[in-house]
């Protein structure tokens, strides 16, 4: 046996893993690395490959190409039922003809585990769920988040190294939905498995994950933590898709320093060390880091860019300002609800205004990082 | 206008169960005519069963329908769970071939069945009774079976293989029990298609397997008898008590709340 320098090999390893329906390619061929007890996001717009990456995952689709492992071992010739996860459907896929109990038995009945201890895993899976009351009742007897919990204890009873959740919330009001995503994290850490959790929900992913993958037209985009994609996103559509992101098209000036954008002017950007100046590039700035002030009532740092107030739109928390540039283009700026909102209430709808930013809240990424 | 529709509606019905009434009186009928009521008797049910002709074709109609509707519901079930859960090739063509026998006249099938068995040297008898059925229960309890297919969640049997269920582990525990009722109703409605099949018996049946309908058909010859409004009778009475305990089944599988 070697030894490696990772002791723990990875929970899920794809090396090269692609997927065609006939000359279709739905899944280009990735690696990704899925550690143990990890809570890992698949994040992307439906059609982005992530619903068929799971399920060569799970084996329920045949890779076209590269391999799956879990923990160290290659499993491309393991069947579905025989791969240690399993999966909590979008639709749940409950039996309706069991009761929550003998849903949740299931898989310890058909493995033939011995019967008193069927009896106590599933309690306590049902324990952890907090259904312990509900085990005689059919699904159809339960509300939607009930069924989403036993869904759940189901996937989880057979103590699977990895749990795959395919959107599990989607079918849920929003206010559950919420409830539910504190629940989901709460029980990730106390059962210890790692779950591959598959949303289109940008907020979903960032509220519970410990990483993120994006993933847009079968390509992984990025792989990183929350805050990173937030922060920093490695392309204009994960800046775009995570959070809501002013986009900017330019090109790096000649000092290396800042980025002009065209109809614009020079705008304060973190521009990379190693950038070259005359490159085109697409600065990227989240609207809650812009600050908004009224034409001549403040001495902005540098770079204040000129603009109109077109259009305010109150969500509760936050306003959210739309600023008109001297280019033509949009600029969105959200400012939470207090005493700076209050003072800016006094700007009418078409006056004149200026924006800043730090320099190092504008990111500079690579023009037309969209994936061709 | 409403009063109109609503008599037309009471006329149809009528016209719909005069038969089966006028039948049921007249297997009670004294008279050998049909045309006087003389009286009421149990005649002829006791003239029935001494009847050895009408015991045989009934046996042979009982055994042809059940294996015909056994064989048509374990290949329909197949067939229906093939073309609804797999994108098998040729999918078109197979959902438009499961229909044609449905569609050729009987007639037809008959003369081809008995070309093909008289070439083929298979001597009529149950084994092509059966055959023959078998052409037209099949498309039946295939057509059934993939409706109640289509609306069950297709991941329900991937949950199950997920879970480490076996194909016939998935069969047994999850698919057969939530499929049960249009199983059985595939079953049935095979039988019921098969026992009372004419024009295919006329062609496949042999020397000793003449099947019930074939039977009573014979009998026009010599004139109806009162003891065919008995055996009627008593067809009726088990066919409402299937629908019956079937249908009690099926309530309470409803009232028991909607599935998810």
């Amino acid at each position: 046996m070697f030894m490696t320098e990772t002791p723990e090999p990875p929970a899920v390893r794809l090396t090269g893993l692609t997927k065609s329906f006939g000359a279709n390619r739905v899944v280009q061929p990735l690696d990704l690395d899925i550690r143990r007890n990890e809570f890992f996001s698949i994040l992307g717009p439906s059609g982005c490959g992530k619903t068929t990456l799971m399920r060569m995952i799970t084996g329920f689709e045949t890779p076209t190409g590269g391999s799956v492992e879990l923990d160290g071992q290659n499993v491309d010739k393991v069947p579905t039922k025989s791969r240690d996860l399993n999966m909590l459907f979008q639709s749940y896929a409950l039996f309706p003809h069991l009761s929550v109990y003998e849903n949740v038995a299931f898989e310890l009945r058909v493995r033939r585990t011995p019967k008193g201890e069927i009896d106590t895993r599933v309690k306590e899976a049902l324990e952890l769920v907090r259904l312990g009351a509900f085990a005689a009742r059919k699904p159809a007897e339960l509300s939607g988040g009930q069924r989403q919990r036993v869904a759940l204890a189901r996937a989880v009873v057979g103590r699977p190294a990895v749990v795959l959740l395919d959107e599990p919330l989607g079918a849920l009001d929003q206010k559950l939905r919420k409830e539910m995503q504190f629940e989901l994290k709460r029980m990730q850490r106390e059962v210890g498995i790692t779950f591959i959790y598959m949303t289109h929900d940008q907020e979903e992913a960032l509220t519970m994950s410990d990483r993120i993958a994006v993933m847009s037209e079968g390509r992984v985009l990025q792989v990183a933590s929350p805050t990173e994609i937030y922060d920093e996103p490695a392309s204009r559509f994960v800046a775009t898709f995570i959070g809501s992101c002013n986009v900017l098209d330019g090109v790096i000036d000649a000092h290396g320093r800042s980025v002009v954008v065209p109809g614009v002017g020079e705008l304060p950007a973190a521009v990379p060390a190693d950038a070259r100046p005359g490159t085109g590039v697409t600065l990227a700035i989240r609207p809650e880091r812009v600050r908004m002030a009224a034409a001549g009532t403040s001495v902005p740092p540098v770079g204040a860019v000129p603009g109109t107030l077109e259009e305010r739109v109150f969500l509760g928390d936050e306003w959210t300002f739309h600023v008109r540039l001297a280019s033509g283009g949009v600029m969105t700026v959200s400012v939470p609800s207090g005493e700076e909102a209050a003072s800016l209430g006094a700007i009418p709808n078409g006056g004149a205004v200026v924006l800043s930013w730090l320099p190092a809240s504008a990111r500079v990424l690579p023009a037309e990082a969209v994936a061709a | 206008m409403d009063r109109l529709t609503s008599w037309i509606a009471r006329l149809v019905f009528v016209f719909l169960y005069l038969p089966i009434a006028a039948l049921i009186v007249y297997s009670f009928n004294s008279s050998e005519v049909s045309y006087r009521f003389d009286g009421f008797t149990f005649r002829w049910y006791l003239e029935l069963f001494q009847d050895q002709m009408l015991g045989d074709a009934l046996r042979t109609s009982a055994i042809v329908g059940i294996i015909a509707a056994l064989l048509s519901t374990a290949i329909g079930f197949l067939t229906a769970f093939a073309l609804v859960r797999f994108r098998v090739k040729g999918r078109a063509f197979f959902l438009g071939a499961i229909l044609v026998p449905l569609i050729v006249p009987e007639i037809v099938l008959g003369v081809s069945l008995l070309t093909i068995f008289s070439t083929a040297g298979i001597p009529t008898g149950f084994v092509t009774l059966i055959l023959g059925h078998v052409v037209i229960t099949l498309p039946l309890a295939t057509l059934v079976l993939m409706g109640a297919m289509s609306a069950l969640d297709p991941s329900l049997s991937e949950a199950a293989t997920d879970l480490g269920a076996s194909p016939w582990v998935t069969f047994r525990r999850v698919l057969f029990p939530l499929l049960r009722p249009s199983i059985l109703a595939a079953f049935l409605l095979s039988f019921t298609t098969s026992f009372s099949n004419i024009v295919i018996s006329t062609f496949t049946a042999g020397v000793g397997t003449t099947t019930l309908p074939l039977r009573i058909y014979s009998t026009l010859r010599t004139g109806l008898t009162p003891e065919l409004n008995a055996l009627g009778t008593i067809l009726v009475v088990a066919t409402l008590g299937i629908i019956l305990v079937v249908g009690v089944a099926q309530m309470r599988r409803i009232l028991a709340g909607p599935r998810p």
